[in-house]
Parts: structure tokens; sequence; C-alpha cells
């Protein structure tokens, strides 16, 4: 099989996955493909699109961002506890807070030369602390009034389409542009793929990860907004059961742990298959408990299938 | 000339890579209780033929014979463990575990009682083996404490704790060990291989000629991967075992000499002092534009950490580098690069090139700046000017949008010289440009280059051969022990002859 | 001895440092009584790191702890007198717990060995499997253990200190001669420094990096078991914050995450460094939600101080 052929393969498997997995649950349930329910389904899955949108950059570099929920939760924390106070500024404090932690884990591994995976696991850390400080450890209610005031880009519709459908749209079409058009996402690419090389090409590396870091705390940020917006509040623990289901939308879409290959509609497929898995789980009767349990495998096999292992001598 | 009982035998071995015969019909033996030594030049088929040996290659066709049978190795340990040791250039001594531990690493099952391993007794068994190298040193002390020369003697205990394990015969081989021995270690080495000849055979491998004719028996000369000479040490002259090495009648069109410079234009580089601690010390040297500079110098004359201290992969430690008289940092590539230093790696996979990108994609990774707006990619701009280069080098590729990978070593070596002339640097560092491409792509380098120096780039040059140095070199610096040991002018017609660059190299 | 350098001492100074501190602000720091209570505090902390310490010497990572722990307590509770199942095995429910631990490792151990993926992401999934079936199997009720004898097995006392202390160094002992006086421990080692080197020394890299795991394993299983005793309980979240603490306690103490350098005697110092800080901050009246985002900044500073940064080239 030639390199063409494979990528071919590499790109269709979780679409046909995901196809295959739309209809057999069709099959039980017809009225699943009504364009409400489907519009309907896309829509309950952007939050986590969002979360595993910027991540993907990272895990393209060959690293990985485990602060993601934390920094999901701090941000809704934020949000939930600033609306009253300041009114739409809170959401620009917010975004800059998930975008702060991007910062720090980008200046961490930068800059200490500490491994991603360890970084952002302590980022985490902080931001949870964060998080619990800024709720003062509860879970804080969002007034209806301020949510039709400063959420309804979030929560509401726009010709019939929820809002969430449009906010993850304009995301995947924004950083897939970023990915495909511009310098920044060649080089993210080409750190993913050999980043020696690129390192004595004259490259500063530590810009393209820097970057690829701060987008991944924006998103995830983001993505706490609008989960605060969908659940009318915010908590320090809001989004902790979404670091494993993002990750996994990342690889399950194609994006290999290994860094190199990958892209965000590969993600955006990700997170439906993940979301599509999860229905077809609660209609078969597999409780929510047991759903991670699926997860956790469905994450580890799907490492496994689309690792690069001629590019690590030694997996540690 | 045949040795009486041949311990160890290869029988027309060959070795094929992609586009490379590593080796071609190798027939070497060594008899019980003989010092082979081993030599050639840099790619000559000594470091193919030792992993050959210890079971990291396999054997394309021919056999391994060891005692008599047809033998392969799985593995080092496995060839260990049937009486063939091997000494690497690249220590194999692991730091963090006890001298003790390392000579018996793999192998504690003897020093076992209920599972627990018996240190007392493993440390007393080091230490015979320790007393057989003559090195005085605590077996429980953790490697890391000792030097380079001390672990290699552990390294070599290693291999003699065969000795008395084995039933059958012990064959050791010793990859490059005296190359950053002092004069005094290796006096005490030949020494033990000395007395080692008593149990066992041994293979020296060296690039040091005097060293190899001094404790070897037989000496085998290896080029382009083919044993072109054997001979008794006794029958043996340095300067004869070096004609054999290089071979081949000078060519002068080989490496384009009809092309070089005579005259150069206004100077870029010059090199003050420079020094990196424990690599090379105050070189100092100008450069032209136009002007090719060769470097000489064996494994550890400091040449290759020069190279990278010039990409900028080894901050240096004093000294200056100015180009067009400003001075210059080093500390980080890309200071390096947006210098005017262009940086052609020896490890071509790993530094060189970027699998997974395009060949477009890697001849305008370093020039990105001009090919981009605002940080959009101008991809018209980028494929004319790269579908340009492409004709303009005979690239053999499809298009330019193909995978970097699927390009021959050649093609993919001419793609990161065009990185590097598409970003207009002023000074090419080429270390190793053609380790690992087949001749004809050597030849289409060699015109790479002289274009290069045409338009005016210096060029500082780390050939793969000495014969390739001095063939395409205005001027050649031989380093010896990280100082400049000598410099030859080498103009057409008048270039240096080998034997006076290795006389300043060693 | 000379091979005390001053690198392996320094987590010991920073040790007395802090109590030094401590004591200052808060008199009652130097007591017995809080003496004790930090040593019991460290018991399930120090088995814990038994097995981390492998694992990291081995330059990989288990991120599975917290489900392992939880899913052996929640085994535990089920075994012993209990309000949920009809089981009474008493103390012999730890060793099917210990068990239950080393079965879970193996199967750490040989995904990633043997599907050849990297140890955060199997041991990220296989964590999350482990937390699903814990939640699934209760479904999302705790087990009560009414068995006050198998309660002993931390509770009680011998010799004037609680049994945790005793198990917890019952544990250290084990651990410590299979680091220094068996195979396993030497391989792991040679592995963590260079594991090509290792490989074609003869040293068995495919098993000795799956025992390392199911070794990990037990003590984790272990722990679960004294966490169940502690707590009178076996519930899914019972492990919540024991990852952090683990790694924290380990790089502290000055085991290299790059692997090859490092003890399970420093990891007990990294043990008591994180007790004595938490207990500190305690009695200094410093909320608790600091304590996590305080152990991520910690991380940072430990692994910042210990990586010998010429040596990476390329961080991921």
């Amino acid at each position: 099989m030639t390199e063409k052929q494979k990528e071919l393969l590499r790109n269709l498997v979780p679409i046909f996955t995901l196809l295959i997995l739309v209809f057999g649950i069709a099959a039980y349930e017809p009225g699943f493909l009504r364009p409400a329910n489907l519009i309907t389904v896309t829509a309950d899955t952007m939050t986590l699109f969002l979360m595993a949108s910027g991540a993907t950059l990272v895990i393209m570099l060959g690293s990985i961002d485990l602060s993601i929920q934390a920094i999901a939760s701090m941000t809704s924390c934020i949000v939930a506890a600033m609306l009253p106070i300041f009114g739409g500024t809170a959401l620009l404090f917010a975004l800059a807070a998930g975008a702060t932690a991007g910062v720090l884990s980008g200046l961490v591994v930068n800059y200490l030369r500490i491994p991603s995976f360890v970084a952002t696991l302590a980022i985490g850390g902080i931001m949870t602390s964060v998080a619990f400080w800024a709720s003062d450890e509860r879970s804080i209610y969002i007034s209806d009034a301020d949510k039709s005031a400063w959420l309804n880009w979030a929560t509401g519709t726009t010709g019939g389409m929820d809002n969430e459908v449009l906010v993850g749209l304009a995301v995947l079409a924004g950083l897939s542009a970023i990915l495909s058009l511009t310098r920044f996402g060649r080089l993210v690419r080409a750190v993913g793929s050999q980043e020696r090389a690129v390192v004595a090409s004259g490259i500063n590396v530590n810009r393209v990860k820097f970057l690829a870091f701060v987008i991944s705390g924006f998103m995830a940020g983001l993505a706490g907004l609008v989960m605060a917006a969908r659940l009318g509040s915010g908590s320090p623990t809001l989004a902790s059961e979404f670091l494993l289901p993002a990750i996994a939308c990342i690889i399950v879409g194609g994006t290999a742990i290994t860094g190199g290959v990958g892209s965000i509609w590969k993600t955006f497929v990700g997170a439906l298959i993940i979301a599509v898995v999860r229905i077809g789980m609660t209609f078969v009767g597999v409780t929510v408990f047991a759903q991670q349990i699926v997860f956790g495998l469905v994450l580890v096999l799907a490492v496994a299938m689309t690792i690069d292992r001629t590019k690590v001598a030694v997996v540690k | 000339m045949t040795a009486v009982n041949p311990v160890l035998e290869l029988r027309n071995v060959t070795k094929e890579f992609p586009g490379v015969r590593a080796l071609d019909c190798v027939n070497i033996h060594v008899g019980r209780n003989e010092v082979v030594g081993l030599i050639g030049e840099n790619g000559a088929g000594k470091s193919t033929l030792v992993k050959t040996l210890a079971g990291i290659h396999r054997i394309d066709e021919g056999e391994l014979i060891f005692e008599g049978e047809p033998k392969s190795f799985r593995s080092p340990r496995d060839a260990f463990n049937h009486g063939l040791a091997m000494v690497f250039q690249e220590q194999s001594i692991i730091q963090t575990l006890t001298v003790a531990e390392n000579i018996f690493l793999g192998r504690e099952r003897e020093f076992l009682r209920f599972g627990v391993i018996d240190k007392r007794a493993m440390n007393a068994a080091a230490k015979v083996e320790l007393a057989k190298v003559h090195l005085d040193c605590d077996p429980a002390q953790k490697c890391a404490r000792l030097d380079f020369a001390a672990r290699q003697m552990v390294e070599i205990a290693k291999a003699l704790s065969l000795d008395g394990r084995l039933d059958g015969d012990v064959v050791i081989l010793l990859d490059e060990p005296t190359s950053v021995l002092e004069r005094r270690e290796i006096d005490l080495l030949f020494g033990i291989i000395r007395e080692l000849k008593a149990k066992a055979s041994i293979i020296f491998i060296s690039h040091r000629l005097d060293e190899v004719l001094e404790v070897s028996d037989r000496v085998y000369v290896l080029r382009d991967g083919a044993v072109v000479h054997e001979t008794t040490s006794s029958d043996a002259s340095i300067t004869g075992l070096h004609e054999h090495m290089v071979g081949r009648q000078l060519d002068h069109q080989y490496y384009r000499e009809n092309k070089q410079r005579a005259a150069f234009g206004n100077p870029v580089l010059s090199v003050r002092d420079l020094s990196i601690d424990d690599e090379f010390s105050n070189l100092s040297f100008e450069l032209a534009e136009g002007e090719i500079l060769g470097l000489a110098g064996v494994v550890g004359s400091g040449r290759e950490a020069f190279a990278r201290c010039l990409g900028g992969l080894l901050p240096p430690s004093g000294g200056e580098v100015l180009i067009d008289g400003k001075p210059v940092r080093l500390n980080r590539p890309h200071q390096a690069v947006n210098s005017g230093f262009g940086f052609v790696p020896s490890e071509r996979k790993s530094e060189g090139i970027v699998t997974g990108l395009s060949v477009a994609e890697n001849m305008t990774l370093a020039a990105g700046e001009r090919f981009s707006r605002l940080g959009f990619i101008r991809f018209e701009k980028e494929r004319t000017e790269c579908q340009s280069w492409i004709d303009r080098l005979q690239i053999r590729t499809p298009s330019s949008k193909t995978p970097m990978q699927s390009l021959s070593g050649g093609n993919q070596q001419k793609v990161v010289l065009s990185k590097w002339q598409i970003f207009g640097s002023k000074v090419a560092v080429l270390d190793h440009p053609t380790r690992g491409i087949d001749v004809g792509a050597k030849e289409d380098v060699y015109e790479l280059i002289r274009e290069m120096a045409d338009q005016g780039v210096a060029i500082v040059l780390l050939g793969d051969t000495l014969e390739e140095v001095i063939g395409l070199s205005n001027r050649i610096l031989v380093l010896r022990d990280g100082e400049v040991s000598a410099s030859f002018d080498a103009p057409v017609g008048g270039k240096p002859d080998q034997l006076d660059l290795i006389s300043k190299m060693v | 001895m000379a091979s005390i350098n001053l690198r392996a001492l320094a987590p010991i100074g920073v040790f007395f440092l802090l109590c030094f501190v401590i004591a200052v602000f808060s008199p009652n720091f130097l007591s017995v009584s809080n003496a004790i209570r930090i040593l019991n505090a460290s018991a399930i902390p120090v088995v814990l790191v038994m097995g981390a310490t492998f694992v990291i010497l081995m330059g990989s990572i288990d991120l599975s702890v917290e489900g392992i722990v939880a899913l052996c307590a929640v085994v535990t509770a089920s075994l012993v007198l209990n309000d949920t199942t009809g089981a009474n095995l008493g103390l012999w429910a730890v060793p099917f717990a210990v068990l239950a631990g080393g079965l879970i490792g193996a199967v750490n151990g040989a995904t990633h060995v043997y599907l050849k993926v990297p140890s955060f992401m199997v041991t990220l999934g296989i964590g999350f499997v482990c937390l699903g079936i814990a939640t699934a199997a209760l479904g999302g009720f705790p087990v009560r253990i009414s068995d006050r004898g198998f309660r002993a097995l931390t509770l009680g006392r011998s010799l004037g200190l609680p049994n945790g202390i005793w198990v917890a160094a019952a544990s250290v002992f084990v651990a410590l001669i299979i680091q220094e006086r068996t195979r396993l421990g030497r391989y792991v080692y040679a592995i963590g420094t260079d594991e090509i080197t290792a490989r074609q020394s003869g040293v068995p890299v495919e098993r000795t990096r799956v025992l390392v795991f199911v070794l990990a394993g037990l003590f984790s299983g272990l722990a679960g078991a004294m966490a169940a005793a502690q707590l009178g309980q076996g519930h899914a979240l019972i492990a919540s914050g024991r990852l952090f603490t683990t790694i924290t306690a380990v790089v502290v103490g000055g085991t290299a995450l790059s692997g090859g350098v490092g003890s399970v005697l420093n990891s007990v110092v990294g043990v008591l460094i994180v007790v004595v800080l938490t207990n500190g901050m305690v009695l200094m009246g410093v909320p608790p939600f600091v304590q996590q985002g305080v152990q991520g900044f910690l991380i940072i500073v430990a692994v910042s101080l210990a990586l010998d940064r010429r040596q990476l080239e390329v961080v991921k």
C-alpha cells in the first residue's frame, strides 16, 4: 500500500465508523435520523469538541495536555462567579484565564523542559485550586437574567440552528484554516513529525509549542463557558469527567498520539463518534457509570491502532 | 594465507541497505589466539561488519562460521553467550549500576541465593575480572564515578568474564578502543591484549594504522565494503596499508576540480578563538565568499562539535564568530540560521529532513517567512519556486507535494541543500554531506557544492573521506585533540597528499 | 559513604527546613501526637510510592493509581463484613485486594509492552476503566464496612503505633530488598538509564516492564485495602487526590522522571515532605483546596530542579 492509500484509509475509517454507528442506532430507533434530532446530538457534542479542538494541536506536536478539564471547570466557576458583578466582561476574564493556563503550561514545557504530561498534570492541579477558590468550593448558579443577557451566544438558536453547533463549526473552520493555511499550522505538523530537524532548520520551536498550548487552554476555557451556559451553573468539578472522552475523541478521529498526523475535522468526527457511542450505549442499557469503562478501553485501543511505532525506538 | 584453526570465519558475506552495498562478499577469518586488525576509512564498512558479527544486522548472503559451525546470532547478547564479546565504540556501560553489576548484567543467576542477589559473591567475582585488566577499583562503586578510560576497562573486563565461564573459544572484538585513551592507557590496553592472546582471539578495529600494526598479528584492509588487502603485520608498512585503504587513483573530474574557484569574493566568516569545553579550543580562521574550507580530523578531534557549534546546536563556551564583520550569537539554532549559517547535519534522517512533510514544505522550512504573508502561506509562490529548484537540481520526485520519505537518500540530501539556498545562507556548514548516499548521487552533491561556491556561498566541509575533503576544498584545516595542528592550501594541481594530512591527524 | 552526594541529600534538607519553618509558626507541630498523626497520614502514600517509584525509575509513569486503589478498596469492602454483600472474609480480604491490584497492573504492563502504547496513555485509560468498574459495580453507592477486626489493619495499634505505620514500614522493607537485592530491581535501573544498552546486555526488558507494573499494582491494591480499613467503606471516589500526592512525593523525593535515578527511600522522604506540608498548612489554617495547587507547583519545582537539561534535546 502506498503512502497515499494509507493516508486515505486513515481518513476514511473514522467517517465510516461514524456512519455505521449512526445507521446502527437508526436501525433500532428510526427517529434518530430526524434532522432535528441530529442537530440536538451535534449540539450536545460541541462542548466535548471544543475541549478537544485546541488539545488536538498539542497532540499533533507529539505532546499532550492533561489540564483541559481543569481549565474548563475553572472558567465555568470564574464566569458564574463574575457575571453578576462584571457582566459581559466576565466572559473575557474567563477566556483570558483559560489562555493563561495554556501560557503557564507552555512556559513550563519550554523553559523548565518538563515533559508535557507532567507539566499539564501539575498546571491542571493548580487550576483546580483556582476553581475551588473562585467558587468557594461549591456550585454557583447562573441567574436566568444573566444567562439570557450574556450567554445566549452559546445556548440560543439562530435561524433554527442551535448556537452550540454554530460555535463549534466556527471553531472547526477557524482552527482548520490555521492548521492548513498558516505557517504556524505547518510547523505544528513539522514539530510533531521530526522535531530535531525543525530545530536544526533554525525554527524557534518553543514559539510553536507555546502557541499550541495557549490555543489549547483558550479552547478549553471556551468549552467551560459553553458548559456553564448549558447547565446554568459553574462548579470546580464541572468538567472532571471530560478529560478522557476529550482525548479519546482526538485519537479516535485519527490523530496519532506520536504527533505529526492529524486535523481538526478528525477531532470533530471523533467527538461525534464518542457522542453516538454514548447514545448507543444508553439505548443498549449500559449505565452512565459503566460508560467510562468503555471509553477507557476505546482510548487505549485507539492509541494502539493509530500510534506510529517507527518513530519511537523506546516506548516509555 | 590461512591461519591454523580458524575460530571465527566470514565467508562471502554480503549486506545491502537500500541503495548501498555495505558489505560486498567479505571473507575474513580469525585464528585461535590471534590478534587480527581491521582498518578502513569512514564508510568502508567497518561498523556494518561489527554489527553483522554482533547480530544487530542480518547477513543477506554468505555465512558466519564460529567454532566450525555456521551460526546466526540474534543479538549482541546471543553472540556474547556463544563466546563472541564486543567492546563497542559507544560504551555499553550502565552508569547508574555498580561496576560488578555491569560486568554481570543479565547473568546474575550465578549469584542468586533464594532469589536474592549475593552482592558479596558478585563483588568478589568482579574483583577477579577487574584484576585481568589491571583495574584497581571498588566493584561496589557506581560506574558513573569512573572516568572514561576506566569504564572502557570495565567493558573489557565484562568481555573477559566469558573466559572460564564458557567451554568453547572466546573472541573479543574491540571497536576503536583507543580513540579516547591516553598513550599510557593505550600501552596498558596493549599489554592486556598481549596477555589475553593466551586465552582468546581478538579483533582490533582502529583508524590509527600505527596502533593496528603494533598490536595485531595480521591485518585486513576494508574499502567500499570489500576486503581489498590482507597482510601479516611484519610484512606491512603504514604507507602500504594506507594506499590500500584509499585505493582509487585520484580522479580530478570526480570532484569537479575544473569548477574549483581560484579567486574568492569578500571575506564573510571569521572565527576567533572559538572554544567548547572538552571539545575544541581556540579555533581561528577566516573564510571568503565562494571558498571551500575542508576540516580533517579523527573522531574526537573536535571537528564534529565545531560543525554543530556553527549550526547553533552546541553553544560555544568562548571566543567569537563574526559574519560580515558583525559578531553573531550561536546559542540556539535559529540565531545561527538568521545570522547566515546553513547547517547540513550528518544525521540526515533525524536532523536533516522532516519526514511527514512534503518536498516543497521541507525546501521552504527555513525560509518560511518569505513564503508567507501575515502568517498565511503563499502556496502559489512556494509551488513555482520549489518546482524551479527541483528542475534545476534534477531532484527525482513525482511532484513538489510528494512526501519527503519516499525520495531516495541522494535526492533527500539535495532537498536539504536547496533548503539553505532558498533561504539564502551565506555560510553552508556541511557535516558529511555524502554520508549514506550512492555513488551517482554523490557526484550530484559535489556538483551542487561547486555551484553553491560559484554563487558566493562560503562553505565549511567535513568530508566522509579524506579524499573527498582534499578533492573539494580550497583550503584544509587539520584538527587534532581539539586544536588546529596544520593548515594546507589545496589549489587545483597543488592538492596536499593524504599522508601529509594523516600525519597531522594522529 | 562516598556515594551520597549533595543532590541525594537535598530532599532530607528540605524536609528538616520545612519542619523548622512550620514549628516556628505553629509550636503544636512538634508534639509526639502530631508526629504520629503525620506518620499515620503517610502510611497509605508510602505504600503507593513504593510501586510508583519503580515505574518512574524505569522512565514510565502510572496514572492509574486512583483507579486501582478505588477498585481494590471496593473489592476489600465487599469481601469483609459489610452492609451490601454477604461476605465475611475478615483480614483474608487483603490478599484478594492485593491480587486484584496486581492483575490490573498486569493489564497495564502487558498493554504497554505488547501493544507498544506509551505508559501514560495506557494507565490513563485503564485507571478510568477501574474507576468505572468501581462506580458501576456499586451503582454509585458506597459499601460500608462493619468488621471492626478488619479495620484494625490501619486503626489498631501495636507497640504504641497505629498498625498502618507498620504495614507501610513492611512495604518499604520489601521494596528496598527488591530494589537492592533482586534482578528485577537492578534491571529497573538498567532500563531506566539506557534501555537499548540494557537490552543488548541481555536484560529481559519486556518481562521486567510488565513485572514492574504488576508490582505497582500490588502496592496500589494493598493501599486500597488500607484505605477501606481506614475509612470504613469502599467507594469509587475513595482515592481522589492520591495520584497527585503519589507523583508529587516521588519527584519531590528526588527520583527523576527520565528514569534511572532515585530510590524508594527518596520517595519515603518525598511522602514525608508532602504530608508535613499538608499538615503544616492545616495547622496554619490554609484552606484545604489550596493543597492540590501547592502540590502541582511542587511537582514543577521538583522536576525542574532534578532534570539534567543538557541531556534532553527534545521535550514532548
